[in-house]
């Protein structure tokens, strides 16, 4: 499921760090991976010097994965899910947190439409899972996965992948308006209480521990919360279609990626 | 077992305890009572009047949004509930339990006040002045009040009729409070529901007492002492609570009837007598004004030129039909069962509305044309006692003692049925919204308006008895905005089909 992940790169990425990363996909199932660069017309640097890039190859090779290098123009966040897609990756992964702060400012706006334009999933790493130095990467065996879901058709989507992250835990979370009646509210609880066993059911077989519990609120507030109390690697959500009035990606989605210290894996 | 008894009767016991302090306190040192109530009327008025104003026209946009939309076809009850009443006899119920007291006692005396007392932007006696007068009572008596029991009747009926809850204001909350409705918060918004009730139901006791001592100081040079107004509000007292504990319905139901057909034939009695072309003019032309000026007025305070102006009348009605919410509310839920949310919402922003502009056209009006056209100085009267106004009108009738005394009729029965539903609703909301009211229970809350009405008139007479009302309206003000957001998350999960 993950074997083919497209990383957008941009001149300065640190080739250790990236092998870090590396190491860490590859745990994660990864074979290859497609080092995906867009320049930018005013851009400070020649477009015909790619000598960097091939050093951030060179470091992703060691690790033992198969290295593609592509380039694109225009616009960044277009151009990389269209690439994803173009290249047939299962996934994109974004590193949300860069040396400088500027950059990490720069790179927010990027991520942010990149998660409402990509048809592919985005893996975007946050200060959870912490990618540890050396040569061993982070493993499926220390992994706590939190899925948020509200139970609709669509947002089984991100099932088939949640199976392939294995891992120690996995916690799955409902959260719901109260209804408005005591009854209503307890055949409503004894429903989602069903499905969530269904779904605990069906992902049982891939993490050490499944969970499921309901909440009432707002989403995303229930979503961070879970996630820090959890100390969650990875939340994952799917996202909605935008209505004229939400946010581009979805109200939840958009607030849980911006706000979360796990790093998030949205699929579309 | 005792300690199960407490728990069951925290509301009444709370709620009694709050009424029992104030009246007592207002006993041993009214003075005082009057400082402190004046102080937080003050702070409310100062910091939150706009509050109000901007509350009172979402209520009327929430309820127009609700009749209109697709919301508007579910019905409040169960699918295969009936209505239980005609049309007629409901709008008849509608109108008596929404007004009442008041009409009388401003129907004549308003339009003539804003005559004689514009705010300062406008000339005193003048025909913008009377314009002016008729379009502010309109505003004031319209539809705004009727949105504003709109939102508590609509959200206890559809959650008791449509969800099966308690007759309760704290049951409307349960999507935001869950099973906290149970506890110390559901008290709480119950308290305050209670609180509301007696202050706004006292609020008009002591309108409809003052009146009614008028009317025989007018008539019959009785002394306009206030031990006799209290004298008046024990006789009502005995009355209305004989009337409650005996559980005397249909008579109650009875002295309604008669006191509506008293009103009508009062209303086409001075229409037939007086200036009927020139009382309809007023009508139409007052009826396109208010359209006109309906959002200027709705959100208007006279920052620049009458902020007090606005205080004084504006705020005061809102603030006074917010603490009739609970009450009529309840009352007008239990008669609308069956009916859908665009039919109720439409009829009770509409009927009673254009009667009660009727009733202003055909008694304001009328006293503004004896005071321009035939010199008849009402201005006079309603400088030295505005409750004598409607007897110093009368006067200009033929058989003006007897229309006086039937107007004074009209007050006491009025005051017997409106103080005996107010126990009865009272008695409900402190006992888990039963409908079956232990005596004891009618015959404190009985007691209690009463006590809160004799207080109020002691220690400040007309202006405390404004004063209480928007105090105690404020914090359910806040409640209704509650209501507003929960009977949406209602109803938006019943068309969502959850």
């Amino acid at each position: 499921m993950f074997e083919n992940t497209l990383i957008p790169v941009a001149y300065g990425e640190r080739p250790d760090e990236l092998k870090n990363i590396g190491v860490t996909l590859k745990n994660f199932g990864a074979r290859s991976v497609c080092l995906y660069h867009v320049h930018e017309s005013g851009s400070f640097f020649r477009a015909s010097d790619i000598s960097w890039l091939m050093f951030l190859q060179e470091a992703l090779e060691e690790v033992g994965l198969s290295i593609e290098v592509k380039r694109g123009e225009g616009h960044i966040a277009s151009s990389i899910a269209e690439a994803a897609m173009f290249q047939g990756c299962d996934e994109i992964y974004l590193k949300a947190k860069r040396r400088w702060h500027i950059e990490t400012m720069l790179l927010g706006s990027v991520s942010q439409d990149l998660l409402r334009l990509s048809d592919v999933p985005v893996f975007v790493q946050k200060i959870r899972p912490h990618l540890p130095d050396g040569s061993d990467g982070f493993s499926h065996d220390d992994l706590i996965v939190l899925y948020a879901t509200d139970l609709s058709a669509l947002s089984a989507r991100p099932l088939p992948y949640i199976k392939e992250f294995h891992g120690a835990r996995c916690h799955i979370l409902h959260v719901r308006d109260r209804m408005a009646d005591p009854s209503t509210e307890r055949r409503r609880r004894d429903d989602v209480a069903e499905k969530l066993h269904g779904v605990e059911e069906e992902l049982t077989p891939y993490f050490g521990q499944v969970t499921s519990e309901q909440r009432i609120g707002d989403p995303a507030t229930q979503v961070l919360h879970v996630s820090d109390w959890l100390k969650a690697d990875v939340v994952v959500l799917g996202r909605k279609k935008s209505t004229s009035f939400s946010a581009p990606m979805g109200d939840t989605a958009e607030r849980v990626v911006n706000e979360s210290k796990a790093s998030i894996f949205l699929v579309p | 077992m005792i300690r199960d008894f407490l728990k069951n009767e925290r509301v009444f016991f709370i709620s009694f305890a709050i009424i029992l302090v104030f009246i007592i306190f207002g006993y041993i040192r009214p003075d005082l009572l009057e400082v402190v109530s004046s102080s937080v009327h003050s702070a409310i008025l100062d910091y939150f009047s706009w509050l109000y104003l901007l509350s009172a026209s979402f209520f009327l946009i929430f309820s127009l949004y609700l009749a209109l939309s697709k919301y508007g076809t579910i019905k409040l009850g169960r699918d295969t509930d009936r209505p239980q009443y005609s049309f007629f006899g409901w709008v008849a119920m509608l109108f008596a339990a929404g007004m009442g007291i008041g009409l009388l006692f401003w129907g004549v005396s308003e339009p003539l006040v804003h005559f004689l007392n514009p705010p300062s932007f406008l000339d005193a006696a003048t025909p913008g002045a009377a314009s002016f007068g008729m379009k502010y009572s309109f505003f004031h008596w319209g539809i705004h009040p009727w949105a504003i029991y709109t939102i508590v009747s609509l959200s206890i009926a559809y959650f008791s009729f449509r969800r099966g809850m308690p007759a309760l204001i704290s049951s409307c909350l349960y999507p935001i409070l869950g099973e906290r409705i149970y506890g110390l918060a559901g008290n709480v918004v119950d308290v305050l529901a209670v609180f509301a009730t007696i202050f706004g139901t006292a609020t008009s006791l002591g309108f409809g007492a003052i009146q009614i001592h008028a009317g025989f100081t007018y008539l019959y040079g009785v002394s306009s002492a206030v031990s006799i107004t209290i004298g008046i509000i024990v006789i009502a007292t005995a009355l209305f609570m004989a009337s409650a504990i005996l559980g005397v319905e249909k008579g109650v139901q009875t002295l309604s009837k008669i006191n509506l057909t008293l009103a009508v034939s009062l209303l086409i009695f001075i229409l037939a007598l007086g200036d009927t072309s020139h009382i309809l003019d007023i009508f139409t032309s007052t009826l396109g004004g208010y359209v006109n000026n309906i959002i200027d007025m709705s959100l208007q305070s006279y920052p620049f030129s009458a902020n007090g102006w606005s205080r004084d009348w504006t705020i005061f009605y809102w603030a006074w039909w917010i603490s009739w919410s609970p009450f009529v509310g309840l009352f007008i839920a239990k008669i609308s069962r069956g009916r859908t949310i665009r039919e109720f919402v439409l009829t009770v922003l509409t009927v009673p509305t254009l009667f009660t502009f009727f009733w202003f056209s055909v008694f304001g009006g009328s006293a503004l044309s004896l005071e321009q056209s035939q010199g008849v100085d009402l201005g006079a009267v309603a400088g030295e006692d505005v409750s004598l106004v409607l007897f110093a009108f009368l006067e200009n009738f033929p058989f003006s003692s007897l229309l006086s005394l039937i107007a004074i009729l009209l007050l006491l029965i009025f005051f017997v049925t409106s103080a005996d539903s107010a126990t009865v609703v009272l008695g409900s909301l402190t006992s888990g919204g039963s409908p079956f009211v232990p005596t004891y229970k009618k015959a404190i809350w009985g007691l209690s308006l009463s006590g809160v009405a004799i207080i109020l008139l002691v220690s400040g007479g007309l202006h405390s008895l404004q004063m209480m009302a928007i105090t105690a309206a404020f914090p359910f003000m806040i409640v209704m905005i509650l209501l507003c957001y929960t009977l949406y998350i209602g109803l938006s999960q019943e068309k969502a089909g959850k």
